[in-house]
């Protein structure tokens, strides 16, 4: 929007010398044209040049229809500008036009530029979808986002979600069609983030969107806090994505932060506090419940179980969470020189007792432009530090805090722990929770410079270099009374990990305009080199007192053989080299065509398959300007687009991953020591290459009504080939039994249908609503390569008691990844028992692992709906998000195994299990039973602000507001909350989408307040 | 055009400046290039080949060999231990290719194999020279040693001995099989080293290959049709004529957490560390969580393992130092106090229903002999007190107090001079000519007689067996023992099932699907 005025650098007005007109007259006639129409005009009539931003051509809002006989172009010039926020100026027979940097809108004048300046839009109001007049970014450029020929979705800082986030990514949640992001209530728990539908076989990083921020590639998302975002673009597909070609097959999200403006000093003031509760438990039996439950099958629980205690272990480890965020930011220039600087500090504590995160981020950024304007050279240094507060067995605890009996108390009467060791992983939580501790501190600083000049003949040259640093410092203490640990008597463990990433992006661009031709050609070069995990860890134990906890890690005096744990070696160094180009054709505004190229060379990869080659184009049609649609009022937007275009996917795994690695396998005994063996621990494949994804899209935009109504969809088929994945071998043949290797493709075909309505726009009241609705088919559609053939494979194996090697899910061709196979509950036989049909149907006692799974719905949703409505009147402004996911459906591996009614006398059991028989001993088995429907409705967020005018001079306004996430849920699920983990579970193995497995940190609810102030 | 000229020479500036190198120098870990060089290193690369032999002898291939057999069962007790039935079709014989355990077991034997086919095709490539060979040699042995648990449990399989090969994996008879290892074995043995201390502790000596010949020729006729006996009686008093082997004073001792090189009895032993070396774990297997304060045990004890009733049947003479070794009746601490758990009448027994259900009961540990079945479906005894109580525990491997976790450093032995002494007595008593004065009955009362058992009378076939029982017993020989005297077909427990195409295990379905080529065996 308006801030880009000033980032592009325009051929300055040096308007007293070089000011001509050559003074002929000419009669010049517009009818609704644009302003490149006009240009096209102008140039013939009168052998002028337009130079321009083209960013700046989005500024102006209006049509040019007018009418003027024997005028000179200065006069022409003056009509078309006038109220207007650009500048013209002649240079030779060359107009070139600047945005005006003191324009402030006029009473009456029609045009869209916000009245307050674009740092600190106060306009709420959606603007999500197609808003034709703004300039969206693109990879290595910008662009008018009605010239775009692919798919992106831009979402303004205004339309952010507000909350208390650790992650920029969640601001986004249920803002973009298609982007499915899913976070627990953990405050260290990073979201995962599908954008349409998983196209990988691998869990983690492999399968998240590519980041760049402030046109830095790969940039660590910690080092931006959300108020300094003043704009989140999405880019979906291929044509749009493929400029970042091997690591864009998720999708990229540009961040774009604010900037600075000249002559204008800001200052704004964020703050907010928040309070969060427990969203939802399970409900599990008080001790009340438990006594009945147990009188009723004849059962009694042992004495020591049986203290009279009523306790409710979630309440035990939980608390009411409160967060706090303060951001400070100032900006301004003169000179020719801008600068802009911000400080955020975010402190967020977890629901769950000692868990948390505090972070500070210090931003700041210079830029000073030289040699007449034809130079600009920026400097800018971001630098995180964030403390976690981590509880080293969370997952025990949170299992724990369900099923651990509440008829013992938290503490035994002489203030130690109630404890009972002789039960398969019951831990008194708390006591887990107060005895182990690990803090993680993250120093990140991120160091980026630039500089851009521009060249005659429309040329204009980049440089981007940008190095960042990273640290990762962890302490962790186990003490002498820990449960998990006995027998060690205080055990530390300390680390210390550096990572590293040097960029340099350098590019060319040539635009030029002549008539109702428009070329913008980019060609460049990048070259990139990620050192993670260089550093060492150290252990010890056997601690004199915990009381130092593992600050002295060399106090510890560990008894008899004890060998220091280094942890494994995840020194890892990648290098990244790429060349890319793209071609951008426009003829009259009304037909475009994009091609793009880029060529990724990745070290990660076997020596044969390192360079990879990524083309896309695509072509857009916007009808609106077409003759036939010029006399009708009904459409003011009409534009249909089509790409295609290939990417590809090498995140998420060791850049060794091609070669033999010989690694420590294990100590083996040699004469008197055990010493390490070094052997292979991977096989080689010199073969591997690129995870490749073909994608095509189409889209149609459109705005109705003059602009009341926007709405656009998009239509997309997605071919994912060469999976990489860890493909099982035969250890006859290889002596790890995986082998990384590219097998099979994977399919995902959908649509995105997005509305931006105003149904109400009244002079004090308007109505503006924004409903999303997205639907994604997946499917495996092969596991097999020319050498690797396999129809299938189980995945998902939640390991309960008694249940290790069952599992729940199977990823077989022609199904989709999260695929539910397991057993078929057949109800209960005359004693309670719980039955299964087995393969042939018939009804079994004792079904068996693999052969009598039978299938049992997906994973991933059908539809995913968003409803947004922003309310404003007069200074108030409201705004109600609602956020569905519809056709999911989830493992509720939790509920499984707690429901065991026969082990009632030594774990608690869910308010569920009231009605199961005590002599049930196969109630928990995983089976379709647990497989539940978990589409939900959420009440996301409403917020209530009021933004008062200035209160006195310099000040431009105030808003204050509360906020309230996750208010209501309806759903039928039964667990604590049903949007579990797109991802899978931990440690993975696979993609396994929809398995809640004990270890779900409750979703929260949050109310917050919050101030925003600017000067 | 000029204007793409401009580009082209831009460009060209451009590209010119660009680094394009993608090879990154590897920093942090070892490649061809690098290891392995030295004798040192030698040595080094050969540990892979005994990290992975180490792996699951005491799990997957001991479960496979021992819960198959009357020598111990793993039911499910308190809801653990099902597992999708994988024990509980041990127990009868109702294995079947998805069994995890036949699985692990066949990936144990041949991941082994691959890491010694790799390790040798290390050693080819490299300098000649004494270290390496004798290093080859016993790599050699090794995988030899695997062919034969493999073939033993599997029949007819693969061979593969170079790697890398891509050839899809081509079965061999049984016979085939035997003559290979019994070929490869006889031709590395003027290799082989003699030392029995420290240096050679843990890796094959020439020792090494006479006992696994003659536990190959023992069994031949089970693996080929053909007996062998008089070749077990060479191959035995290989062993024993070379004097550097002698029975244990303190049979105990020979299983004790801090056993090695000193053991007079062990020809080869996999060592074990609560460490470093892990996966021991016979105690978290056997022992009942009351044990654990007894033993001095920081870690929590699962109890699923105990033996048959039929099988501690034989251990009836108390003088006998391996009747000790077993845990039964009511259970009492070092002090002599009981060891009493606080429960109630229903806890201690979930099938009492009188109306006093809750009143307290102090419970002593009391292990019966019985492992009956309260549901027979899923194969558990029971979660009440009395369930969990159920069985005796074998205590061989003594607890180690050293340990922080399940994993123990007791040595387990893979060849010991005890067995090479039973070996023989069995071919003399089969029918083999004896050797050096002495008759089966002799060598048998001179075994026990260490053993401080009553010297026996006569002796039979049924006589050797049990013997094998009382001296062997969790140390992997029960499945082909049973086997060799025609006793696998036999009922103990709740198993009834005959057939004897269960005497060899069905090919993994994984590994089926992986190699569809491989033929399953007969009755799968």
């Amino acid at each position: 929007m308006k801030k880009w005025l000033f980032i592009w650098i325009v051929l300055a007005a040096n308007q007293g010398l070089y000011a001509q007109d050559s003074g002929k007259k000419a009669t010049v006639r517009f009818r609704h044209a644009n302003l490149r129409q006009a240009f096209a005009q102008l140039e013939k009539t009168y052998g002028l040049y337009f130079s321009y931003n083209e960013n700046n051509l989005a500024l102006y809002g209006k049509e040019i229809d007018f009418q003027l006989k024997d005028v000179t172009a200065s006069q022409v010039l003056d009509k078309i500008f006038a109220n207007s926020p650009l500048n013209w100026s002649f240079k030779g027979n060359l107009v070139v036009l600047t945005a005006d940097p003191n324009y402030q809108k006029k009473p009456g004048s029609s045009h869209a530029v916000a009245e307050t300046p674009a740092d600190t839009i106060t306009d709420t109001l959606y603007k999500a979808g197609a808003d034709l007049g703004e300039v969206v970014v693109v990879g290595y450029g910008r662009q008018s986002r009605k010239l775009l020929t692919s798919a992106i979705s831009t979402v303004q800082s205004s339309e952010f979600n507000k909350g208390n986030f650790n992650s920029p990514a969640q601001l986004l949640q249920g803002k973009v069609a298609g982007l499915t992001i899913a976070r627990s209530g953990d405050p260290n728990g990073a979201p995962s983030i599908i954008l349409r539908g998983p196209s990988t076989l691998r869990p983690g990083p492999a399968q998240e969107p590519f980041y760049v921020i402030d046109e830095v590639p790969g940039a660590d998302i910690r080092l931006v806090s959300p108020d300094d975002i003043s704009a989140i673009e999405v880019l979906k597909d291929a044509s749009a994505t493929a400029i970042y070609g091997t690591r864009a097959s998720n999708g990229v999200i540009m961040i774009t932060t604010k900037k600075a403006r000249q002559a204008q000093t800001l200052v704004s003031v964020n703050n907010y506090a928040s309070v969060e509760k427990v969203a939802r438990k399970i409900r599990m039996m008080t001790a009340g419940q438990l006594k009945a439950y147990l009188a009723r099958n004849s059962l009694a629980l042992d004495p020591s179980d049986d203290q009279g205690a009523n306790t409710d272990w979630q309440q035990a480890v939980t608390q009411t969470a409160l967060s706090h965020n303060q951001h400070v930011s100032l900006s301004g220039g003169s000179n020719n020189l801008t600068y802009n600087a911000s400080v955020n500090y975010f402190d967020s504590k977890g629901i769950l007792r000692n868990t948390g995160l505090n972070r500070l981020i210090g931003r700041a950024g210079v830029e000073q432009r030289v040699l007449n304007n034809h130079l600009k050279l920026g400097i800018s240094v971001s630098t995180a530090a964030t403390n976690s507060y981590l509880l080293p067995d969370q997952p025990i605890i949170l299992y724990n805090m369900l099923r651990y009996l509440p008829t013992v108390p938290v503490y035994k009467a002489d203030g130690t722990y109630t404890e009972n060791l002789q039960r398969v992983q019951y831990y008194n939580p708390v006591s887990l929770q107060n005895n182990a501790w690990q803090n993680l501190k993250n120093k990140t600083t991120l160091l980026n410079g630039t500089a851009r000049l521009i060249l005659p003949l429309g040329f204009k040259y980049d440089v981007n270099l940008t190095s960042q640093v990273g640290q990762d410092n962890s302490g962790t203490y186990y003490t002498s009374q820990y449960a998990l640990k006995t027998g060690t008597n205080g055990q530390a463990y300390r680390s210390s990990y550096e990572s590293s990433k040097k960029m340099i992006e350098t590019f060319l661009t040539f635009a030029r305009r002549r008539g109702d031709h428009d070329v913008n050609v980019l060609g460049g070069y990048s070259w990139q080199e990620d050192v993670t995990g260089d550093g060492f860890q150290a252990s010890n134990q056997d601690f004199p007192t915990d009381a130092l906890g593992y600050t002295n890690i060399g106090l510890g005096s560990p008894a008899g053989n004890y060998r220091n744990d280094w942890g494994v070696n995840q020194y890892q160094k990648l290098r990244l080299i790429s060349f890319y180009t793209r071609a951008k054709y426009s003829y009259k505004d009304r037909y475009l065509l994009q091609l793009s190229l880029r060529r990724d060379a990745s070290s990660a990869f076997g020596v044969n398959n390192r360079w990879a080659t990524f083309p896309a184009a695509s072509f857009a049609w916007r009808a609106i300007d077409e003759s036939f649609l010029k006399y009708q009022s009904l459409f003011s937007d009409l534009k249909a687009r089509i790409s295609y275009g290939v990417t590809g996917n090498s995140l998420g795994f060791d850049p060794l991953i091609s070669k033999v690695q010989y690694s420590s396998v294990g100590a083996f005994y040699y004469n008197g020591n055990f010493v390490n063996a070094i052997g292979p621990s991977q096989n080689a494949n010199p073969d591997l290459k690129w995870e490749k994804t073909a994608m095509f899209n189409t889209g149609v935009e459109l705005a109705l009504l003059k602009g009341r109504i926007k709405a656009g969809i998009e239509y997309y088929n997605k071919l994912t080939s060469n999976l990489i994945w860890y493909y099982p071998v035969s250890t006859i043949r290889y002596f790890v039994s995986t082998y990384t290797a590219n097998v099979g493709s994977i399919s995902n075909k959908g649509f995105e249908l997005t509305v931006d309505a105003t149904p109400v726009k009244g002079a004090s009241f308007q109505w503006a609503t924004f409903l999303s609705l997205a639907h994604n088919d997946n499917k495996l559609v092969s596991l097999s390569n020319n050498i690797f053939k396999l129809d299938s494979i189980f995945e998902a194996s939640p390991g309960g008691q008694g249940q290790t090697g069952s599992y729940v899910q199977i990823i077989k061709s022609g199904k989709p990844v999260g695929q539910f196979f397991t057993f078929s509950y057949a109800g209960k036989n005359a004693a309670g028992v719980s039955q299964f049909y087995d393969a042939t149907g018939k009804i079994t006692l004792a079904p068996r692992n693999f052969v009598d799974y039978h299938y049992a719905g997906n994973a991933q949703p059908k539809v995913q709906l968003s409803w947004g409505n922003n309310l404003a009147w007069k200074g108030f402004d409201c705004n109600i998000f609602v956020r569905a996911f519809l056709g999911a459906r989830v493992m509720n591996a939790t509920l499984a195994d707690l429901n065991r009614p026969d082990e009632v006398t030594n774990y608690n059991l869910p308010v569920f299990s009231a009605n199961e028989s005590s002599r049930d001993i196969s109630a928990y088995i995983y089976s379709n039973r647990y497989v539940e429907n978990a589409s939900y409705w959420r009440l996301d967020n409403i917020t209530l602000g009021y933004t008062f005018s200035s209160f006195f001079k310099g000040m431009r306004s105030l808003r204050l507001y509360v906020a309230g996430n996750n208010l209501a849920i309806i759903t039928r699920y039964r667990g604590i909350d049903p949007e579990v983990s797109l991802s899978g579970l931990t440690p993975p193995a696979g993609l396994t989408p929809g398995v809640d497995n004990k270890d779900y940190y409750p979703r929260t609810r949050a109310f917050l307040v919050g101030l925003d102030l600017d000067f | 055009m000029k204007l793409s000229k401009y580009i082209t020479r831009l460009a060209g500036i451009l590209l010119l400046g660009a680094c394009t190198k993608t090879d990154v120098p590897v920093e942090n870990q070892l490649t061809p290039a690098t290891f392995p060089t030295t004798d040192e290193q030698f040595i080094l690369a050969a540990g892979p080949a005994y990290v992975g032999f180490r792996g699951s002898y005491c799990l997957a291939y001991w479960q496979s060999q021992t819960l198959s057999t009357d020598e111990a069962i793993l039911p499910s007790r308190a809801g653990g231990w099902y597992d999708g039935g994988r024990y509980q079709q041990m127990h009868y014989h109702s294995w079947t290719p998805d069994n995890p355990i036949v699985g692990d077991t066949w990936t144990w034997g041949f991941s082994t194999i691959s890491t010694c086919n790799q390790v040798l095709a290390l050693f080819a490539s490299s300098k000649d020279s004494p270290a390496r060979t004798r290093a080859a040699a016993e790599i050699r042995t090794l995988r030899a040693l695997l062919f034969y648990f493999m073939m033993d449990a599997y029949g007819n399989i693969p061979v593969p001995t170079t790697f890398g090969d891509t050839a899809k994996p081509v079965q061999k008879t049984r016979s085939e099989v035997f003559n290979f290892i019994e070929s490869e074995v006889k031709s590395v043995l003027p290799l082989l080293g003699a030392a029995t201390d420290a240096t050679q502790y843990g890796r094959p000596n020439a020792y090494t290959a006479y006992a696994l010949l003659a536990r190959l020729y023992l069994n031949a006729e089970v693996y080929t049709g053909k007996p062998r006996y008089k070749d077990v009686v060479t191959y035995c008093d290989s062993v024993i004529r070379s004097g550097k082997y002698s029975l244990a004073t303190d049979y105990a001792k020979m299983f004790y957490p801090d056993n090695g090189p000193q053991m007079t009895e062990f020809i080869l032993a996999i060592p074990y560390d609560h460490a470093s070396a892990q996966g021991e774990q016979f105690n978290w297997y056997s022992l009942h969580p009351a044990l654990q304060k007894k033993y001095g045990l920081s870690y929590r004890l699962s109890n699923p393992v105990s033996t048959i009733p039929s099988y501690y049947a034989q251990f009836s003479d108390s003088a006998d130092v391996r009747t000790t070794l077993w845990l039964t009746g009511k259970q009492y601490d070092f002090s002599g106090n009981p060891i009493v758990i606080n429960t109630t009448k229903v806890g201690l027994d979930n099938t009492y229903t009188g109306s006093d259900a809750g009143t307290p009961v102090d419970y002593q540990l009391t292990f019966t002999p019985d492992v009956t079945l309260r549901d027979v479906d899923k194969f558990e005894v029971g979660g009440d007190e009395l369930g969990k109580a159920k069985g005796i525990r074998n205590i061989k491997y003594y607890p180690d107090v050293t340990a922080t976790d399940r994993n123990q450093s007791n040595d387990v032995p893979v060849f010991r001079y005890a067995d090479i002494l039973l070996m023989k007595a069995e071919a003399i008593l089969r029918g083999a000519t004896p050797t050096d004065n002495t008759t089966a009955l002799s060598i048998v009362n001179q075994l026990r007689t260490a053993r401080k058992a009553t010297p026996l009378a006569t002796l039979d076939l049924d006589a050797m067996l049990k013997e094998r029982a009382l001296e062997l017993n969790w140390e992997n020989t029960r499945r082909i023992d049973l086997i060799r005297f025609g006793k696998f077909e036999g009922s103990w427990g709740y198993k009834t099932d005959a057939d004897p195409n269960k005497r060899i295990f069905p090919i993994p379905s994984g590994e089926r699907v992986l190699n569809p080529g491989l033929i399953q065996n007969p009755g799968y």
